[in-house]
């Protein structure tokens, strides 16, 4: 066994000589990208690399990174890989370009969908979506008669009934760990709530009703918690499922495939999906919609960022998709939505839909600052007027530092 | 030695000093008095983002800074003095909580919540990593030889692993329902979640700390004991010492400038507390005060980094040390007047 | 033994207690890396187990016709006691050996990597196919559930020793440059008395204790774009900093000068002044006295000063994680990256799996080095 893998090995040396064999054309410019490293980016770059001359850069730190190797001259990745989050410190100092003459040379197979236009610009080209969603247990539901909850408050009887009946550990589980996960369950629950993070003069807006409602709903959730909920991220959330702990989530959409996963998972094929619950009737479901997608450096040359969007294109196209269609929710050409799928994609075409998550300078603070001081709160230590009170001041002087609020 | 020579001998490991640490330290000391802000513009754009099926589109304000004709972000610097380090100690917060007796109001201000954690980490990991360095290698010492080789390679382990994989592999020990967590539930009887409350977590960070430290402490002290005269302990045998008493007044004074050496050490590592934070994922109920620098220099997804307050929390940092470094540092500059 | 005073020896209960009390630190030292490479050897349902016999005895990963059976257990020990015996008693003389023809520092480093080798050789190459007939011929069925998939995907499809590689030359780069520089200076430090001498030592013990994040995120604007700002200065051949193991390896020395520089001087001041007095008396220079007269007897410091370097050098993860880019990147945050965001339960177990090779070199410098270790610092490294 051990022989067959190191030949195999060699095989991949052999076959990264003349590594065009799965592209449609022979790459010659060296192009470099730099991004997120979860499975949908493993399968875009794989897919690129087939073409020759290309590296790519599947970084943790690459929100550290990305912004100022984007800003050097010649900058030094020519794609990036960015979601509506990490997209706004690119846009803002202008460090990629407008792809709109690439788009109609190279383009013509993209959904208008996937064009992310910023001030009738195209400045990006989105792969997927992934939104957070309900995941959950359809054994239990059905052995225990239960309905799938469509809201908040029907999610809290379904927890107590799971609860009663002692069929996991622990009814719920949640992505809370304290920074910047905590934060995006708070952002979601808010959106329910009918709430908007700040106001059109940037002034904070979240210590208000909706703001307490929010925390309240969340701090009735987690009596049916772990308690280790403050430390607990998507992996840790995932690995509950796979290990049966938990009856109830509301997880990102691409952690469904991991559910599926004989090899990681005792709990194949009993976890479905749902729409995120609603938090209030008549409002959008508490969860926002993310993006992610590709962008193309300013700082290199016009011939560099052609063979990059043509290599871009490549790894994104219908083959890709065919041979890794679970590991995202697609936007690309010949995706077929699987049964996990079907929570996420009711989530997105709710009516109305849940907001996408803004892409400004002020969401990042709010966003920190959240992180930051909601903790505080689900500790015993402050009041939810308390904790709210010190998000806004978090903000505020964050906002005053970094020239937003004056 | 003569000056000239002096200088060759010193220049390299100087000049780097000089530029990897000095320089550094300089800017973030300018840093901290000044604010560098983008000129800012608010304008009215449409973003279009895709949905499952089709795109939305919103039009709404968008504040963005302003470009230069090279393409850069126009900035402006302005000396605010000592903004940034009110920004960061927020005295008036501050002086309301401890004329108030309210501790819980003083500890909901960051930095202050770092410092306490900081200084109770640091004091109470001290004495317990010398008492643990100093018993394991007394007991090392009273081993059979042929035991000894042994032994030291397993006491050096905690020490040599890698910082953040002796953290995580810990960590995964207590985390959920890890096998000590089991193991203590049975023997209590009670449902624990050692990383649901911030006492429990703030042990398991001292025992970790003591556990990587200690190795170290061990290996120093043991060399020393191998310098132990033995004349002095056989005479105070004759004078009728008991063990305590030999322990006491001829072994402990002979080690005494390595239990120096290695509390010297040990603040300075303890007092920089960062990788238990992250290990143990313990920012919701602890902090310290270089992860406070940290978390604030690192940018958020809008790639907005508050430089100005990082530099002056390093800043403050920086001067915790040097108090606390002082009483050691006169015992260094008695010794060097001394010397000469 | 027999030559011990009478009032030395000790009662049997304290005996007992002490060894009772080493007894129990060991399996304290040695528990939480024990259990990791356990775990580093299941598939990822057994690693993750509720059950701890469970991730011992891994059912899931035996059921998939993965693991050892007694006779595979027994050469296993057999091959890991030979090793421990062959870096505690036989790499010292093969040194020795050596030492007429290459520096004992180069000797050590020699020996190690041959011995590395040999135990990758014989448990990997060598053993399994024999193991594997034995196994077959008596019809033994496997006792414990083991598989080395993790591993392999490791060390193979994610061309992990790409990262062993960079680690391996940022790690010798800094203990080579760190010594180099960090010896001469301790000389000087130890032998001027002067109040600048003092100064430095002073300064350096405050630059010892800045919190490293600081540094580090001053570095990282300035290295990304030194192309740009070099290039007045050095024309269009400016290089970029970022992303280069050199600049690395720079960084991590001026971080560890000031330890480095404290060590080395305590260790020279205990190197009687008359050696190089004498050797001055004849004519030497400065350097020509420290290079013919000290050199030959700063070893056992060097080393013991070396090693410290070394595990700086080995275990960072804060500036290489932020100062490297993939291609390359060393081995610690190669395996923070399996702990990101966006991990599946299969990138821990395999991130568990590197965590313990990367602990593999440590283990074999320890038991090489443990006696020069004690020796070094026994010979005065630390004496204040």
């Amino acid at each position: 066994m051990k022989i067959k893998a190191l030949m195999l090995a060699g095989a991949m040396v052999l076959a990264s000589g003349t590594a065009w064999a799965g592209c449609g054309y022979q790459n010659e410019i060296p192009i470099k990208s730099l991004s997120a490293g979860f499975e949908a980016w493993k399968s875009v770059t794989d897919a690129m690399a087939e073409c020759g001359n290309f590296e790519a850069e599947l970084d943790q730190e690459f929100r550290t990174k990305q912004p100022a190797a984007f800003a050097a001259s010649p900058s030094l990745y020519h794609l990036g890989g960015v979601s509506n989050g990490t997209i706004t410190p690119l846009i803002n100092e202008g460090t990629i370009r407008p792809l709109d003459d690439l788009v109609e040379k190279y383009g013509a197979h993209l959904k208008p969908n996937q064009l992310i236009r910023i001030d009738g610009k195209i400045m990006a080209v989105a792969m997927m979506v992934n939104t957070q969603h309900l995941m959950y247990r359809a054994d239990i539901f059905d052995e225990l008669g239960l309905e799938v909850p469509g809201t908040y408050d029907e999610l809290l009887e379904v927890a107590a009934a799971i609860q009663e009946a002692g069929a996991v550990d622990y009814p719920l589980g949640a992505t809370m760990q304290s920074g910047w996960n905590l934060a995006q369950d708070f952002n979601n629950m808010f959106v329910g709530y009918g709430g908007t993070w700040y106001d059109d003069a940037g002034n904070p807006s979240v210590n208000n009703e909706a703001g307490i409602r929010t925390l309240e709903m969340m701090k009735a959730l987690t009596a049916y918690m772990d308690p280790e909920y403050l430390s607990s991220d998507s992996t840790y959330v995932q690995q509950q499922f796979q290990q049966g702990k938990i009856a109830m989530a509301n997880l990102w959409a691409s952690r469904g495939g991991a559910m599926d996963d004989a090899s990681e998972s005792t709990v194949v094929g009993k976890v479905e999906g749902a729409a995120a619950p609603l938090a209030a009737e008549g409002n959008p479901p508490a969860t926002t919609l993310w993006w992610d997608g590709i962008v193309i450096a300013r700082n290199i040359t016009d011939e560099e960022a052609e063979a990059a969007f043509r290599l871009a294109m490549e790894g994104m196209d219908t083959e890709m998709v065919a041979e890794h269609n679970d590991d995202a929710i697609w936007l690309v050409d010949g995706y077929q939505p699987t049964r996990l799928a079907q929570g996420a994609i009711a989530t997105a075409i709710h009516n109305p839909p849940p907001p996408a998550y803004p892409s400004t300078t002020q969401m990042g603070l709010m966003h920190s600052a959240l992180g930051n001081q909601l903790p505080g709160f689900f500790t015993g230590e402050r009041s939810a007027e308390e904790a709210l009170a010190a998000v806004e001041a978090e903000y505020v002087t964050a906002a005053k530092e970094a020239g937003v609020l004056k | 030695m003569k000056f000239k020579t002096f200088a060759a001998f010193v220049a390299p490991s100087v000049v780097m000093m000089l530029l990897f640490i000095a320089a550094p330290l300089v800017s973030v000391f300018l840093q901290s008095f000044y604010l560098t802000q983008p000129v800012i513009e608010t304008v009215e754009v449409e973003t279009c983002t895709p949905g499952f099926l089709e795109q939305t589109c919103a039009t709404a304000l968008r504040t963005r800074p302003v470009l230069d004709e090279n393409g850069k972000v126009q900035t402006t610097t302005t000396f605010v003095g000592l903004q940034s380090y009110r920004n960061v100690l927020e005295p008036a917060r501050a002086w309301d909580a401890i004329s108030g007796f309210d501790y819980g109001a003083l500890m909901g201000i960051d930095f202050w919540r770092a410092l306490r954690f900081t200084l109770t980490f640091t004091f109470i990991t001290l004495p317990l990593v010398i008492l643990a360095g100093l018993a394991i290698a007394l007991a090392v010492n009273n081993t059979a030889k042929a035991f000894r080789g042994q032994v030291i390679f397993i006491s050096l382990l905690p020490f040599i692993i890698t910082p953040v994989i002796g953290a995580l592999s810990i960590r995964w020990l207590f985390v959920g329902d890890g096998i000590l967590t089991r193991m203590i539930e049975g023997w209590t009887g009670e449902d624990i979640a050692v990383f649901a409350q911030g006492w429990s977590i703030e042990l398991l960070m001292l025992f970790y700390r003591v556990w990587h430290v200690a190795p170290f402490a061990f290996v120093v002290f043991y060399a020393g004991l191998q310098g132990v005269n033995r004349d002095a302990v056989e005479a105070a045998i004759i004078d009728g010492a008991s063990r305590f008493e030999r322990l006491r007044y001829v072994v402990i004074p002979h080690l005494m400038p390595l239990i120096v050496f290695i509390a010297l050490i040990h603040l300075m590592d303890a007092y920089r507390v960062f990788e238990e934070i992250i290990g143990f994922r313990s920012e919701a109920h602890v902090i310290s005060l270089q992860y406070l620098t940290y978390d604030l220099l690192t940018p958020d997804d809008a790639g907005n980094r508050s430089v100005s307050r990082a530099s002056a929390s390093a800043m403050l940092t920086m001067v915790g040390i040097v108090i606390l470094l002082i009483p050691l540092l006169r015992r260094t500059w008695r010794d060097h007047r001394g010397a000469h | 033994m027999s030559d011990m005073p009478k009032a030395l020896r000790q009662p049997l209960s304290l005996r007992l207690s002490s060894a009772a009390f080493l007894a129990f630190w060991c399996l304290l030292a040695a528990f939480p890396i024990f259990w990791i490479a356990v775990m580093s050897f299941k598939v990822p349902i057994d690693a993750f187990a509720a059950n701890p016999l469970a991730v011992v005895f891994g059912p899931a990963t035996r059921a998939q016709g993965k693991g050892l059976t007694a006779l595979d257990m027994l050469a296993l020990g057999g091959l890991l006691w030979l090793t421990y015996r062959a870096a505690v008693r036989g790499l010292p003389a093969m040194v020795a050996g050596m030492a007429a023809v290459i520096p004992p520092v180069l000797g050590w480093i020699v020996a190690a990597a041959a011995l590395g080798l040999g135990f990758v050789l014989v448990g990997f190459v060598l053993l399994p196919p024999i193991t594997d007939a034995l196994n077959a011929a008596l019809g033994l069925e496997p006792l414990l559930g083991v598989t080395t998939e993790n591993y392999q995907a490791v060390w193979v499809e994610n061309a992990f020793w790409r990262n062993f590689v960079n680690s391996l030359q940022v790690t010798l780069g800094v203990v080579l440059v760190s010594l180099t520089v960090g010896t001469l200076a301790g000389y000087a430090l130890a032998r001027a008395g002067s109040n600048l001498a003092f100064w430095i030592l002073v300064v350096a013990l405050i630059f010892r204790a800045l919190p490293h994040s600081v540094l580090v995120a001053g570095y990282l604007p300035v290295f990304i774009n030194s192309a740009e700002i070099l290039r007045p200065i050095l024309g269009e051949n400016a290089p970029t900093l970022y992303g280069q193991p050199l600049s690395v390896i720079a960084v991590l020395v001026a971080i560890n000068q000031p330890f480095t520089i404290w060590m080395l001087r305590s260790f020279f001041q205990n190197i009687p002044a008359e050696l190089d007095e004498a050797a001055r008396v004849d004519g030497c220079t400065h350097f020509q006295a420290f290079r013919w007269v000290i050199m030959p007897v700063m070893w056992p410091g060097v080393i013991t000063t070396g090693l410290f370097s070394f595990l700086l050098g080995y275990n960072d993860f804060l500036v290489t994680s932020l100062l490297l880019d993939q291609s390359n990147m060393t081995m610690v945050p190669a395996i923070a990256g399996y702990f990101n965001r966006e991990t599946t339960t299969t990138d821990q177990v395999e991130a568990v799996a590197a965590a313990v090779s990367i602990t593999a070199p440590l283990f074999l410098l320890v038991m090489v080095f443990q006696r020069q270790i004690v020796s070094g610092l026994t010979a005065g490294a630390v004496k204040g």
